[in-house]
């Protein structure tokens, strides 16, 4: 297991995760507002799972955090987010979003947020989706001349794109 | 806490004083037929089976659940069921020895009982049919003669054993098999009392169908079996309502409602749980829904000290489809672990589930949901959205969604958001003349509002003044 902890006040750090396995990130310093990335892809016969604990200590600290995964061929991938904001996190603000694509009928994918929060000055929120990629998207780049393997690959690329950073100075 | 008005310190942390469950008041069990001893052992069973005089296959079930509930261990994956003392509860308790079939043979202690919960005055204005069940035992049904003019059955579990031994027999066990869980055994063991519905084929029963469960011994063990079925084309709406005297000492209530929902049927399952808050609560729900079928259930739980309840629909045909809206309030010292499992087995299913849960006071809310789709249900969708309001620092809202896919062609959406009143919309009421109270209650209300919408007029009126009491004072 790899752990992260951010101990300086006020710090904005960004961690991109590329790799599957247990994460436990600690924010433990006031006002730290962690962005976290995580891009995930599994094929043939793999067996991938990534489980990230995101754990809020410290007063006002905020977490946005964003999973990726595309799972093709007979893989399967597992994501397992979970925030804890412990009751001394007060103002707390954090949201999770995980994403899996499978690319084949035979890919399976699993998604599991958590919450868990012993606080009630909080917002939190999570969101997850699994889906395929919907066939007008691929009818409508195929019908501009791509093939359907260039247009399934321009879709995955965009897919797996970090989502544009919160407005920040 | 930032507030706009000063905080008036709250009394009465001691929540087993708490004047304002209104149903905590009890009967003698004096004059009961039969109490069993405490305890469980394969002469209670046997004790059990006799008495109802029921087939040998039955008597075989109920064994093999006591078996299977011996040898499962507790779960601990959810809330604290460790205090509970299997050998201090009552597993059977007969308050008649025979049902009456006319209200005035009821006896006066248990008229008066469902008179004051205002059950024969809603019978008379909108219900359908009517049982009410007393501890173990069903001691009042009704039904309206237009329904079973049409070939509607509603009657209690052991008397639908008794009267049509084949069809329960068909069914009995079929959705939640008798070792689906440690609870699911124990009531396969155990059980008395529930309903039995069945619904013919094209027949829509407009007015809902009522049961209300009363717990009214100390240490009592309630172990309601319900099964529904719904035929081909039919429609039914199915309440249950569920109160408990103030004892400090528990009681089990560990219910299997099993229902069937066939082709292009409809079937709602309403339950409106407010046990008294020393009651574990563990009941396992589950319905089949074959093709283009719709099965909704509305879960409102209010009362009990742990309930543990997820109810699901097995989407087993073609366009079949599942709704599941839960509410749960945890006050100080209770934990409801609520949710849904929505399992797709077909194509083209569709399911939803809305969760909201408040905890204040320390209470703790907790929705666990699964929603699994099989590798043959292509075009399947399912959206599942948790809202949580925590109303002070010391309650606890936690989130265990689980969503697995077992093939690609769908489309799966979770979203939960977890919060408190918000200080803006506390502002903006207070300054338009509401005091601090009045204006949380109003938030908390409109928070809940989407889901009591769904419930009949009377029951939502019902709801909104126990979300109003079950407020009261909890400004934090």
């Amino acid at each position: 297991m790899e752990t992260y902890r951010y101990t300086q006040p006020a710090e904005h750090p960004v961690l991109t995760l590329t790799q599957a396995g247990e994460y436990r990130v600690e924010i433990a310093a006031e006002g730290v507002e962690l962005t976290l990335f995580g891009l995930f892809q599994t094929a043939d016969t793999q067996m991938e799972q990534v489980t990230l604990t995101i754990i809020h200590q410290a007063r006002h600290t905020q977490s946005h955090t964003y999973l990726r995964g595309v799972a093709a061929d007979h893989s399967h991938l597992s994501i397992i987010g979970t925030i804890i904001v412990e009751p001394s996190a007060v103002g707390t603000n954090a949201f999770l979003d995980e994403r899996i694509l499978l690319l084949t009928p035979t890919a399976r994918a699993e998604a599991i947020p958590n919450l868990q929060i012993s606080q009630n000055e909080v917002k939190c929120s999570h969101a997850a989706t699994i889906s395929s990629i919907p066939e007008d998207q691929l009818f409508y780049l195929m019908s501009r001349g791509l093939d359907r393997a260039k247009a399934t690959e321009m879709i995955v690329e965009g897919f797996l794109a970090p989502p544009v950073l919160p407005f920040q100075a | 806490m930032a507030r706009f008005a000063p905080l008036t310190p709250q009394a009465s942390p001691d929540w087993l004083d708490d004047t304002s469950y209104q149903h905590g008041f009890r009967s003698s069990t004096e004059d009961y037929a039969l109490i069993s001893k405490p305890g469980l052992n394969k002469r209670i069973v046997e004790l059990i089976a006799h008495h109802k005089n029921e087939p040998t296959w039955m008597l075989k079930q109920r064994l093999a659940g006591l078996q299977i509930f011996s040898q499962k261990p507790t779960p601990t994956w959810g809330a604290d069921l460790s205090a509970i003392n299997y050998d201090k509860i009552h597993y059977y308790l007969r308050p008649l020895s025979h049902n009456a079939k006319e209200w005035k043979d009821v006896p006066q202690d248990i008229q008066t009982t469902f008179e004051r919960l205002g059950v024969p005055q809603a019978e008379r204005e909108y219900l359908a049919g009517v049982k009410m069940q007393y501890d173990s035992e069903v001691v009042y049904g009704s039904l309206r003669q237009e329904w079973e003019k049409d070939g509607v059955i509603f009657l209690s579990m052991d008397e639908g054993l008794a009267k049509y031994p084949d069809l329960v027999k068909q069914y009995f066990g079929t959705v939640i098999a008798v070792g689906d869980n440690k609870f699911s055994a124990l009531n396969t063991a155990v059980w008395s009392g529930g309903s039995f519905v069945y619904v013919p084929p094209g027949v829509k029963v407009n007015m809902p169908l009522q049961t209300y469960f009363r717990i009214n011994s100390e240490n009592a063990g309630q172990f309601e079996r319900t099964l529904i079925i719904v035929d081909e084309g039919a429609s039914v709406h199915y309440i249950e309502g569920c109160t408990a005297p103030a004892y400090s000492s528990q009681s089990l209530h560990a219910a299997v409602v099993e229902i069937i929902v066939k082709k292009g049927a409809h079937c709602q399952y309403t339950t409106v749980q407010n046990w008294y808050k020393t009651v574990y609560n563990l009941v396992t729900k589950r319905a089949r829904v074959e093709e283009e079928g719709e099965m909704i259930w509305t879960d409102f739980n209010m009362g009990s000290k742990v309930t543990m309840k997820y109810p699901g629909f097995l989407l087993t045909g073609k366009g079949a489809r599942g709704e599941t809206l839960s509410m749960a309030v945890a006050g100080p010292g209770q934990h409801l672990d609520t949710g849904s499992k929505a399992l797709h087995l077909a194509p083209h299913t569709r399911s939803s589930i809305v969760s909201k849960s408040i905890s204040r006071g320390g209470g703790q809310a907790t929705y666990r949901g699964l929603v699994h789709v099989a590798p043959n249900a292509t075009h399947s969708k399912n959206k599942v959205v948790c809202d949580a309001l925590i109303l002070d620092s010391a309650s606890i809202s936690n989130t265990f969604p689980t969503q697995r896919v077992l093939t690609s062609e769908v489309e799966l959406e979770h979203e939960a958001t977890v919060s408190r009143v918000g200080e803006e919309q506390l502002f903006y009421l207070m300054s338009r003349g509401l005091t601090e109270e009045q204006a949380s209650k109003m938030i908390v209300q409109g928070f809940a509002a989407p889901l009591i919408r769904k419930l009949p007029l009377e029951y939502a009126v019902e709801m909104n003044r126990l979300i109003d009491m079950e407020m009261e004072g909890s400004v934090g």
